[in-house]
């Protein structure tokens, strides 16, 4: 990639900040929540886009950031009142905006006319407020020049420059820097170089103050100068130099030909300065002293008195004399100190990859060498864990920083929202509001991109089939405008995302019925309200009654479901009846490495992911009761708690299944759905880097993905949340018909979804 | 007459794009001391810590503009001579009347050539060698 296109990707990545920035501010605006601050955001958001656009050649994106920073220009500096007519179309805008800025990224040619209905939206908002002043299009060349503008003649630099002819008079100049003058952020050099442009300067560095190497402390002066300053510059315009240093150093400035000096020495015209530096309001006067004796000097002159006032006390200089520092003059000494604010820097995502790779392979290293160093005599051993023990606490800071740079707010995915309710509520004639909270909840980059799809189909879900239309709603004795509201906040070390709408709920006869015509549910089967609402996850299901261009689009729930499984999360939802509904996903935080605990069943080894684990126990027999067609329950402080043999679930040969040997990890699924796992051995707690078996075996209901342990053995990660589906569902058929392909360990692979099916038939 | 080689230059713009830019055009015209600050305050940290010979900034930044940059340049003991280039999109006179007032040397309009910048450089400067 040539540097130029590296900055053009950076300059859409700046891009897509702006646009985001915009897509915040303008709801704001249109509700007054914005302030000035954000209407100047938005506008220079804007701005940003139309000045980087500018440079990297993007004409149609110029044109039209034009226009739209014209609008919100005319309404930051008030002369346009922020309606919601005018930010619905500014709303629009943004939307166009984004569009073409997509285009210029992914280099399609852009429609010649494309925006340009919004672009004279846009142009007619301008006009309506300018009474019929015409809008400039701004597609003129950039005037090459403004004319009549006078700046400000600089004084180059000398640099090699001859020095200017015409040497009047000579000075003597002591220059010797106190701790203060550093300490205010003054540089010596500064000082110097500015002598330098008054004519020919002779120092000579004065180095006995500098002590032994050892001693040098980095922030104090320990050099001074010493020399002769020939020039035709006026004393004032010398001591300008040193006005804001006057009361940090040591400064003497006489006059070396005291005979030779010049007429215009006492004279002082007013300096072009005067107008060239504003903000220069005070100036050291002099006082004339009695040769030799220094005198103090307290009087400042503002420089808006008269020459007359400003040459009196100036007048007499002829006399030699070193200045002390005047109080008022000393507070401007003071310079801002160096800003420190939080920096960023931008890392290519592959170099982070790599070190969450690296990282990963250090975590199996380790817990090889944790296997390795266990296996030794205790003698050798015992120092060698102490040292490992810290290599674990280092490795697993490692990774949470590492995770953590990784880490995207889930804005990443929420900012695309707004635009998709507002197209669709546009498209369906319903009023939608979306409210978005915890948008900066961070996690990890491989969540946030595998949850666009899913989010987005949800929100269609909901625009077209829950939320009513105005006239509906006003019927039910609701608001006009239907609200969603989109939430993301971390609990108990996962990512919940919450779907909120307020609109009519979920239809559960309806539901019902269709089920029942597919005959994805047998004509007797009686389910509760939440069994039924859960239909609509099933593959090939759709309850509109006509297939609309919106949700209709051949993907259903079911794969808004495969989808969230497929990265470890669960999917929720509760409906309520004509109140509206809530759809929950839970997410992993990352996908890479995770808290795992290693158990023993029969031979195999498993990893069953820590944040799923409630608590471990090994209960005695006389607390597990026997149900018939259960495999036990676990009586737990006064509660029941269903179990499931993992051996049975797996169809692994389990030594101590029957014995009182087991151990019952007690897991939680979700909504408080807990139930029992029981195990043959608990192995140890470990952090496991997990591995992807999808692309070699595809999904494999009840695996969530395998890992290397520390023994180089390969083991599964077991996938809780599917396997208390696969086995409540073998719950209920037990003692009717077995477990669908029961019969081997191939049953866990086979479709969840045939072993439902089979439960309603 | 100034050397291009040894001339120290800070670019402000709160656009990293941008900066970048006026990077790559500022070392075809062979400056090559280049710092960088993403807003006036950064611009004002970096000014008072070292001599600089020009400061090129974009007027639009959050935290602190770059009229308002300027006139803190102007308004600091050390700082307050150095040159002062503000960079502004295109028919912003208003901007650059403002800017002169407040003692800009030059503007620049984005988007610029090596040739234009090295142009008004020169006007500020002097002729680079």
């Amino acid at each position: 990639m040539s540097s130029l296109d590296q900055l053009k990707q950076t300059f859409f990545d700046e891009c897509s900040e702006a646009l985001q920035q915009i897509e915040l501010g303008l709801p704001d605006i249109r509700d007054g929540a914005g302030s000035e601050d954000t209407i100047n955001a938005v506008f220079r958001s804007v701005h940003s886009v139309k000045g980087g656009a500018g440079i990297f050649g993007f004409e149609d994106l110029v044109k039209f950031a034009h226009v739209f920073e014209t609008v919100l220009d005319e309404m930051r500096s008030g002369k346009l009142a922020s309606t919601q007519e005018i930010v619905d179309t500014l709303l629009q805008a943004n939307d166009v905006l984004t569009d073409l800025v997509s285009m210029s990224r992914s280099g399609e040619p852009i429609p010649p006319d494309f925006g340009s209905e919004c672009r004279a939206a846009l142009q007619q908002i301008l006009r309506a407020n300018s009474d019929g002043e015409e809008i400039g299009d701004d597609d003129s060349p950039a005037p090459a020049e403004f004319e009549g503008l006078d700046f400000i003649p600089v004084r180059v630099d000398n640099f090699d420059e001859a020095p200017p002819e015409n040497l009047e008079s000579e000075y003597k100049i002591v220059f010797r820097p106190k701790p203060d003058l550093l300490k205010k952020a003054n540089e010596p050099l500064y000082i110097i170089r500015e002598l330098r442009k008054l004519g020919k300067l002779d120092l000579t560095v004065e180095t006995d103050r500098l002590p032994p190497l050892e001693e040098i402390e980095a922030d104090r002066p320990y050099l001074g100068w010493t020399g002769t300053l020939r020039t035709s510059a006026t004393r004032q315009e010398i001591d300008e130099v040193f006005e804001f240093v006057v009361g940090d150093c040591e400064l003497e400035i006489t006059p070396a030909e005291a005979a030779s000096a010049c007429g215009n020495f006492g004279s002082v015209a007013p300096s072009d300065e005067t107008t060239a530096l504003p903000s220069m309001d005070v100036a050291p006067s002099l006082v004339p002293g009695t040769e030799p004796t220094p005198t103090v000097v307290e009087a400042t002159v503002p420089l808006s008195a008269t020459p007359a006032d400003r040459a009196a006390p100036a007048a007499p200089v002829a006399a030699p004399s070193s200045i002390e520092p005047a109080e008022a003059v000393a507070p401007r000494g003071q310079a801002a100190k160096p800003v420190v604010g939080a920096t960023t820097t931008r890392v290519e995502l592959e170099k982070i990859d790599r070190v969450v790779n690296m990282v990963g392979e250090l975590v199996i290293a380790q817990a090889m060498l944790g296997q390795v160093v266990h296996g030794l005599p205790e003698d050798v051993s015992a120092r060698l864990v102490q040292v490992l023990e810290e290599v674990v606490h280092h490795t697993r800071e490692l990774k949470d920083s590492v995770m953590s740079m990784r880490a995207q707010q889930v804005n990443a995915v929420f900012q695309r929202m707004p635009r998709l309710v507002r197209e669709l509520a546009m498209k369906t004639g319903k009023k939608v509001r979306l409210e978005m909270t915890g948008e900066n909840t961070e996690v990890d980059r491989s969540i946030i991109e595998r949850l666009g799809d899913p989010l987005t189909h949800i929100i269609r879900n909901s625009i077209d089939h829950g939320i009513e239309a105005p006239q509906d709603r006003l019927a039910a004795g609701k608001a006009e405008e239907g609200t969603i509201r989109l939430s993301a906040e971390h609990r108990g070390g996962r990512i919940v995302i919450e779907i909120k709408d307020d609109g009519a709920g979920i239809n559960s006869e309806r539901v019902l019925q269709k089920a029942r015509d597919r005959g994805l549910v047998s004509p007797d089967a009686a389910l509760t309200e939440d069994e039924i609402n859960n239909l609509i996850f099933l593959p090939g299901f759709s309850t509109a009654e006509k297939i609309s261009d919106i949700s209709g689009r051949g993907v259903g729930m079911d794969v808004v479901r495969r989808n969230i499984q497929d990265v470890g999360g669960r999917i929720s939802l509760k409906s309520d009846r004509g109140r509206g509904m809530t759809i929950q996903l839970a997410l992993p935080l990352t996908l890479a490495v995770m808290d795992g605990m290693v158990i023993r069943v029969g031979t195999e080894t498993y990893v069953m992911p820590m944040s799923a684990i409630v608590e471990c126990l090994r209960p005695p027999a006389s607390d597990i009761h026997a149900l018939i067609g259960t495999p036990g329950m676990l009586r737990l402080r006064g509660n029941l708690v269903p179990l499931v043999q993992l051996c049975v679930l797996l169809d692994i040969d389990s030594s101590a299944s029957a014995s009182d040997e087991r151990v019952i990890i007690i897991t939680d699924a979700g909504e408080g759905a807990r139930f029992g796992i029981v195990v043959d051995e608990l192995c140890g707690h470990q952090q496991v880097v997990v591995k992807s078996i999808e692309e070699s075996y595809g999904s494999v209901p009840g695996i969530a993905g395998a890992t290397i342990l520390g023994n180089g053995r390969v083991a599964f990660i077991l996938d809780v949340e599917k396997l208390s589906d696969i086995a409540s569902s073998q719950n209920v058929q037990t003692g009717v018909t077995r477990f669908v392909n029961g019969e081997s360990r191939a049953a866990v692979a086979v479709n969840q979804m045939d072993a439902m099916r089979s439960l309603h038939q | 007459m100034p050397v291009a080689a040894v001339l120290k230059v800070l670019v402000v713009d709160d656009q990293n794009s941008v900066r970048q830019m006026t990077r790559i055009t500022l070392e075809q015209i062979g400056i090559r001391h280049i710092h960088e600050a993403e807003n006036g305050k950064e611009a004002m940290g970096t000014a008072s810590l070292q001599p600089l010979d020009l400061i090129i900034s974009d007027y639009n930044m959050p935290e602190m503009d770059g009229l308002a940059l300027l006139r803190a340049v102007r308004g600091h003991p050390a700082a307050r001579k150095v040159p002062f280039i503000l960079l502004t999109g295109r028919g912003d006179r208003e901007l650059v009347v403002k800017a002169a007032q407040a003692g800009a040397n030059n503007y620049l309009i984005k988007p610029f050539t090596a040739d234009i910048l090295r142009q008004k450089i020169e006007q500020v400067m002097g002729k680079l060698s």
